[in-house]
Parts: C-alpha cells; structure tokens; sequence
C-alpha cells in the first residue's frame, strides 16, 4: 500500500513551502527516518523525513516548487504500486488557493487584545508582501497590455521578489510541453503563472527552436526579447547573443596580476530567505523615517551581577545568563512605560501594545532571523535566558516555527560581540523601535576628583520618527540607561 | 506616376518580390529589360534542368542492360531537346506575367534607371518616362566574369567562347567542349553535352571542383564524371584560347587541348552598374549592394534582394530575400537567415547538401561530430541505382547536437534536402530527428539511418 507523503503545515500562517532540496530519488529505497527533501518557508529551512520504509515511487514536484502545505509532495511503498491517486496535479482545485487566516478565525482562541494584535502583525506583514507581488504583476501587466491583446516584447514573469510565481499545475504543463514559463504572462492571483498562462504561451509563443529550447531551460539564460529564427522563433544564437552582451569580458582592461580566462566573479543564486531580507530591508528603510540615538551606559553593575549568576549557576540552578539576555529583560521592563516604542505604526492608526513581545535578532548561517519572545515582560530573567538560547538554536539548525517569526512589539539585536562600538540598526516595520546593543568599551569618568575607568557599553536606538518624535526616544533611552546602571534596583521592581 | 514600390529587375527576385507586393496592397511597377524570369528563367535553372532530364533519360534508355532492358539504336536529338527547352521557358514566362497581372503588379520593359530623389521619394526613368517609387526593390541580378585571358573577348564575338546564355541554345552538340571552371554550372553543362556526345573537358584553377562543397561528395562526384569520359585538369590556369584550342597552365608548364566550343563558367558578379545607384548613394561593396539582414541598403527605403547583394547567388535564396524585403516594406520583422539555404548540383547523380561542411565548421569554430553513411543502406537507392557509390554525410555540433549540416550524393537528393533545411532552421537535435517517420522505402531513409549513428 502506497504511502503519500505531504507538505507538513509549519505554523498557522504558512500556506505553501518551497522545496529546497531532494536528497532522494524517484525510485530510491529509502528507511523510516531518512531525509526525502528539506523545504523553506520564507523564513526558515526544514528537513522532512521518512516515516516508513519502502521504495520512493513518484515524485510530484520538483527542487524549486512552490507546494502548498498539506499537498502530496511524493509517495514511498513498494514496487508496482499505484500512484496516479495520490498526484495532486490530477486533482482538482489544487489551482493556486490563497487562503488566509483572517482575524475573526483566530480572535477568541487566544486571549483578547494582544492576540488580535498580533494577529494584524502577521496579517499585516502577510499583506505586504501579497500586495507588492501582485503591484508588480499589475505593473508587469499595465507595461505588457495584458487584457487588451497589446503585443510588445516579450515579458518575464516576476512576482517581485525575484522569485516566479507559478502553480503547481502551470508548471507541470510547461515542463510536460517543454516550454520556458519565464515567458509565461502571468494572469493568476498575486502574478502569478496559472495553466491558462502556460496555454497561451503555448498558442501564442515566444517559440523555440529544438535546441534552443533545452537550452533555455537547462541554464538560467537571460530572457530574449526577439527571436530571429524561423517563424521568430528563439535560437541558440539569440540566446547566446544575449549571454554574450551581458559580458563586457572581451574588451574588458587587462592588469598584471590577473589571470586571462579566470572568471571574476562567481554568480550566486539567492536563496529564498536572502530574498525575504532583502526585501523586507528595502521595504523598511524605504518606506519608514529611521533615524538612531547612540549613547552609552555604566555596565559596571550588570557586569559584577552576572559574575555573582555564573559562580552560582549550579546552586540556585539558573541558566548561562548573559549580558545580552540581561539586557533583553531591561528593555522588556522599560519599554511598557513608553508605548510608542512598543508598538506597530500603521500609516493611519497605531497599536501601542499592553505587553512585550521582544524580538531578538539571530545570526544563522541561512541568514538573519528575529525569532519572537512573546510577553516578556511577564517573564523572569531566567525564563528570557532560557527562550532565547531555545530559539536561537532552533533558528540556527532551521527548525523554527515560523510563527514564532513573527509578531514582535520591538527588537533587540547585538553586534556588540562582534566589537561595534555604534551602528544603525534597521526597523522591522511595523515596529517603530529597534535596539542595537554594542560592545564595552573602557572610559573615564570623573568621582571624587579622581579619574576613574568604567566599562561603557554602547547603546544604538533607531526609531520611526513618523511614530515618535526624538525627545521621547531619548527618554526611553535614558530610562533603559538607569534600569542597567542600577539592574538590582530594576530587579526589585 | 507615383508607385508604392518600384522593382527593377525581373528575375526570382524581382518578379517574386513584386508579385508579394501585389498581393499585400501596394501598387507595384516592374521593370525588366530582356525577359521575364531572369538568368534562372532563360539562361540558367530552369533550361538547364531541361536540358539535364534529356540526357538523363538518353542514359537510362542507352544503360538500362543492367537493369534487364535491352534497347537498341537509341538516339539523341541535340535539336528536339533544345526545342523542349524553349518550350517549358515560355510556359513558364508565361505562368509569371499571368500571375504579376493577377497581382495587379504593371510591368514595363526596359532598363529601368534611377534618376535621383523625389519629394514622393525616387524618380526612375524608363524609355524617356519618369516614374516615382516612395520605395525601391533593386533585384538586377548577376551576370558570368569574363576574365581578361587573350583571345575571350574575340572568342566570343566569333561565337565559339560561351556562356550559359550561349550555350543553352547551341545549335549542335560540339565535338568538343572545353569548360573553363568546374563550380555548378560548369558540372551541369558537361553532365549534358557528356551524354550529347562531346569530348568534355573541365579546366579548373582549384584542386577539387563544385566549390566550396564537401570536400569527399566532390571527388566522389569527379570519379563518377571520369568514368564516364569527362576530362578534368585541376590546379590549372587558362592563359589564351584560340579558335579550336585552349591553352593552359599546370605545374609552370604550358600545354593545350583542343575545343572546339569554350564554355567560361568561371563564376558570376552582381550587376551594380548602369542603373544610376550612384545618384542616390546606395552603398556598393566589393561590387555588391551591401544590405542588412533585413535586405536594407544603406538608402532609406531602398532594399536589394537576388544575386546583386552577392550573398549566395542562388535563386531560392533570391526568392526568400525578397519576401524578406517586402515583408520589412509591410512592417512586419523579418529577416534573412543563411544558415540553411541548400544547393543542388543537378548532375547524374545529384549532389545536394545544405549547411556546414567539416570545412566551413572548423573555419567558424564549431566543433562537429559527423556521420558517413554510404547510399547504399537505402533500399531503394539500390534498387535504381546499379553499381552506385553514394554517400550521406551529417554534421551535428557537439555542444547542442541539433544538425548543422548534411550533404549527399545520390538521385533524389534534391528533393529531399529541403527536409533538412527545415530540420536546421528548427535546430533539431539528434535526438528530435530519430523521432520523424521517413517514408519506406525511399532514398530519405538515409538520413533517418544516418542520424542514429550520432
């Protein structure tokens, strides 16, 4: 008996994943607990393995696929089986289904206000990227006179983040009639390529020629904008004509030192999550007014305390506590007293939060995420210490929910160990607040006449200034300043 | 009276460009000065293949003990076959008057000069009558070189040096013929007076005839003329001809052969001059009009299609650079593309190929894997061709495998190659290519056979 193997569902608000990597093949025998493919989200990796043993009999999509969660992605069972049950491509209304998760399903299963908020966080965050994929498309659309039978140049399908949008089934047609659906006119939701794209693109061209064809598909050719062929049809010689005109090499300068035919660069497919950060930076600076308030703190207090917690570490059966997490603690304590920092500015409302939620910035090898510590000012120090190592390490190996991703109030993130005296960290909209920790730096001050060293330790602050003007920043600032310097106080509190 | 588009010119090009631009809408003035259809018309293709089909049939009928029937006092009959000739050159004529009327296409005759430029755009003039065409098609075409050898010039007002204007309506089958020049038309013409009965000789400067062809189908092609008592005298130069005599130069040593007609087939060169391209400043290179790939000359609204642009000198390529230029007069892109453009040698046997050479391959950097097949794995090839020694060789480059070039030897040729001009414009791979079902049994199967040795 056929065993069909889905699309896990990671989190509430995931709808599809993209198949990253096959580390099987069609045909393959493969153990229960054995990696089939590791898929992403858009902000996280995961691996997905084996539940039974058996022969890898089909395939349904490929590395690249966008898959919807809770779609047969392949099937394990022994030889001779039955498949075409499980192929979601023969299925029905598999056709690209963009549900989302609106309010009113979540409100009423969690608590009330927050729950909502962060709610409209993620369904806010989820907006913006449906809405700039499908500008683009529209965009895309207004320049080709789509719909009105307006015949320029060939166009590229592109749903904004560098990434194509296609449907499973568009895509199996195109791969079955062997045709480049980059130059499929996106029409579907969101600009994306649907089958009737993919028929049109049949009936109406570019067309290749046999070999040009392959060749298109095979490597990542540049799009052609006119075929000189027979029939105008694409040939390898417009496709190399194209790769050609994009190498300057030929008349390139020579200098000593450089090797003739050594390449200069190597080019580097971007990964799904570079993608996401990339455009989620542009999307904030471009679309907030950041600015940042650097100032430093007396670390002397929160420097001797966390050596008392390290001696006593065993004792009183507490975490590694770092600094960063002490800081963390102090900023999910300052930040209820100034509710513009702790909030989601939304063009024409703010939110400003009751509680903390504090994202932390984590450096992956996949690339930057911010998991989420949600109401951290309810939490201990040790609690904090504890969920973040948690978290960070979930990131780190790409087994993180994508829902923890998501719906901070404000973020915390620490170059400080990296020896950055300031910086300018970058806002994670909606949030209006972003704190850069740096490092300890030995200054003089002044006591009793005397000159004395202290361990000043670098804060940064970037704020949305549309949200919150500079004196209350400040504020917080040396509010957040007086909680480290005198911590046991803050502790008492 | 202004026109659309003025032709000059009346051969493949210009009838046929004309012809297209009738159909499409534009009011279309052709102008020819001697005989509609052109060289290919009257002096070249079509009389020439005639011609060829003649002596084919008196070899079958003098040959055919081999194939089990006997015929006795089979005759030739110089006189019927040139008759023929002209018979199938005015019906044809005639088919392509009635097809530029139907085009609504007005034809005048005479030579058409260009005046200079209008406010409409060009004033041509033609017996004494000015005429302006807002575009131009100049399709002048070619005529033979005649090279500054003593006595040519003489020779040819005498009447005992040709052309293949000449040639095609000789009188009698000489005793002997000398052919200056081994390319096609030279080949053709010594295939027919061959069987006619001529002593046949081929002088040529090169070490191999039929041009630029695949190196292994030429010399294929020279042993099967030598079997059959064609002489050839490769590497040699002609230095003078007399009445009765040519003679030439091979290895520094003069010698002779007698002739006692000369035929100079030694090449053609496009017709650029007398029809005042100069007053408009159409662009002429190397003694052609330089054109784009779109059949653009350098003049706006001036193209150049046929043999006057020195491309390829072929009428099929005439007629598609034609449309080409109309089709850009329509607005509709288009462009000529010489990478699959096939030639015929219509000798017995044919010779036909289309694309690269092993030659031209190595020359423009294309690494090629190829395939030799002899003729003979064609069942029918052997059935009608007694002791024939055919061959089919293929060219596919290594890095895509799609076809680029393929060359046989072996009747039928002709008419199969144009197949594989499609299989290149289309760049069919190798793979692609085992897929076509070929009719059985024919000669076509070669390349089906051929294909999967690749």
């Amino acid at each position: 008996m056929a065993i069909p193997v889905i699309m896990p569902k990671q989190g509430q608000t995931v709808e599809s994943c993209i198949i990253a990597k096959w580390h099987k093949k069609k045909g393959d025998q493969v153990k229960a607990g054995d990696i089939l493919f590791t898929y992403e989200t858009d902000k996280a990796t995961f691996d997905e393995e084996a539940k039974e043993d058996g022969i890898l009999l089909e395939i349904f999509f490929e590395e690249g696929d966008d898959v919807p969660v809770l779609t047969n992605v392949c099937v394990i069972g022994r030889e001779g089986d039955d498949v075409s049950e499980f192929d979601p491509r023969t299925q029905i209304g598999r056709e690209d289904k963009v549900t989302k998760t609106t309010v009113a399903d979540k409100v009423g299963v969690e608590g009330e206000g927050e729950a909502y908020a962060a709610n409209v966080a993620a369904n806010v965050a989820a907006d913006a990227a449906i809405e700039a994929a499908a500008d683009t498309a529209a965009d895309a659309a207004k320049q080709q006179g789509i719909g009105t039978g307006g015949e320029t140049g060939f166009i590229r399908s592109d749903t904004g983040d560098g990434k194509i949008g296609i449907s499973p089934r568009a895509r199996n047609l195109a791969e079955k009639a062997g045709i480049d659906y980059r130059y499929a006119k996106p029409t579907g939701p969101h600009g994306r390529i649907i089958e009737r794209d993919i028929i049109s693109l049949m009936e109406k061209g570019p067309v290749f020629t046999f070999a040009a064809k392959d060749e298109s598909l095979k490597s990542e050719t540049k799009i052609v904008e006119e075929g000189s062929g027979i029939g105008g049809r694409i040939t390898t010689g417009d496709l190399g004509r194209v790769q050609s005109e994009s190498q300057v090499a030929a008349h390139a300068s020579y200098s000593p030192g450089v090797v003739p035919g050594e390449a200069e660069f190597t080019e580097v497919k971007l990964t799904n999550i570079r993608k996401v950060i990339a455009k989620a930076m542009h999307h904030s600076l471009s679309s907030t007014a950041q600015l940042t308030l650097n100032t430093t703190f007396d670390a002397t207090e929160i420097l001797e305390y966390r050596k008392k917690l390290k001696e006593n570490k065993e004792k009183l059966g507490l975490r590694n506590i770092t600094i960063n997490d002490i800081v963390l603690f102090a900023v999910s304590r300052t930040l209820p007293g100034h509710k513009p920092l702790n909030a989601h500015f939304l063009d024409d409302r703010m939110l400003l939060f009751n509680v903390v939620h504090l994202g932390v910035a984590v450096d992956t090898e996949r690339g930057l995420m911010v998991p989420t510590i949600f109401y951290a000012n309810h939490k201990s120090l040790n609690e904090i210490s504890a969920e973040v190592k948690e978290l960070a390490e979930e990131c780190q190996k790409g087994t993180i929910n994508p829902d923890l991703l998501k719906g901070g109030t404000f973020t915390v993130t620490n170059l400080g160990m990296l020896d950055i005296e300031s910086f300018t960290p970058v806002l994670n909209p909606p949030q209006t607040g972003i704190l850069g920790v740096n490092n300890i730096v030995q200054r003089v001050k002044e006591v009793n006449g005397q000159y004395v060293y202290y361990p000043a330790m670098g804060l940064s602050l970037t704020f949305d200034h549309r949200a919150v003007d500079g004196a209350p920043a400040a504020r917080f600032l040396k509010d957040l300043k007086t909680n480290l310097e005198n911590f046991s106080i803050l502790l008492a509190k | 009276m202004v026109y659309d588009l003025i032709v000059i010119g009346g051969g493949p090009a210009g009838y046929l460009g004309a012809e297209r631009a009738g159909q499409a809408g534009l009011n279309t003035l052709l102008i020819e000065k001697r005989a509609l259809g052109g060289v290919c018309l009257n002096e070249g293709c079509i009389p020439s293949k005639t011609l060829l089909y003649s002596a084919k049939m008196y070899d079958n009928a003098r040959y055919s003990e081999k194939y089990g029937v006997v015929s006795e006092n089979v005759k030739f009959n110089h006189d019927k076959v040139i008759e023929r000739k002209n018979k199938v050159v005015r019906t044809l004529v005639a088919g392509i008057k009635a097809q530029l009327k139907k085009s609504n296409v007005t034809i005048l005759e005479g030579t058409g000069e260009i005046a200079g430029r209008s406010s409409e755009g060009y004033e041509v003039r033609i017996n004494n009558e000015s005429f302006i065409g807002k575009r131009l098609l100049i399709a002048t075409g070619s005529m033979p070189i005649l090279p500054s050898i003593p006595g040519v010039k003489e020779g040819m007002e005498k009447g005992f040096v040709l052309t293949n204007r000449e040639i095609l309506d000789i009188k009698e089958v000489p005793g002997s013929l000398v052919i200056v020049g081994g390319g096609v038309i030279g080949l053709e013409m010594a295939s027919y007076f061959n069987s006619a009965g001529s002593k046949v000789t081929i002088i040529e400067m090169l070490d191999h005839i039929a041009g630029n062809n695949e190196r292994e189908i030429s010399d294929i092609l020279m042993k099967t003329y030598e079997k059959k008592g064609i002489v050839f005298k490769l590497s040699s130069k002609v230095v003078e001809v007399k009445e009765g005599m040519v003679l030439y130069e091979y290895n520094r040593e003069r010698a002779s052969v007698e002739a006692d007609k000369i035929l100079m087939s030694i090449g053609r060169k496009p017709v650029v001059d007398g029809y005042g391209l100069e007053r408009i400043g159409v662009e002429i290179e190397n003694g052609r009009i330089k054109v784009d790939e779109r059949g653009r000359t350098n003049v706006p609204g001036v193209y150049a299609a046929g043999d006057v642009n020195g491309y390829s000198m072929l009428a099929h390529t005439a007629y598609r650079e034609a449309e080409v230029c109309i089709n850009n007069i329509l607005g509709k892109k288009d462009v000529m593309r010489y990478n699959a453009i096939p030639y015929v040698i219509y000798t017995n046997p044919e010779v036909a190929g289309v694309g690269e050479t092993e030659e031209t391959a190595r020359q423009k950097g294309i690494e090629v894997e190829v395939s030799k097949i002899s003729m003979r794995y064609s069942g029918r090839y052997l059935a009608e061709n007694e002791g024939g020694d055919g061959i089919c060789k293929i060219l596919i480059d290594k890095k895509y495998r799609r076809l680029v070039g393929l060359h046989m030897i072996g009747n039928y040729s002709s008419e199969i190659i144009y197949g594989t001009a499609a299989m290149i414009e289309m760049e069919m791979r190798v793979d692609d290519i085992k897929e076509i079902v070929f009719p059985h049994p024919t000669v076509s199967e070669i390349i089906r056979e051929g294909i999967f040795y690749l």
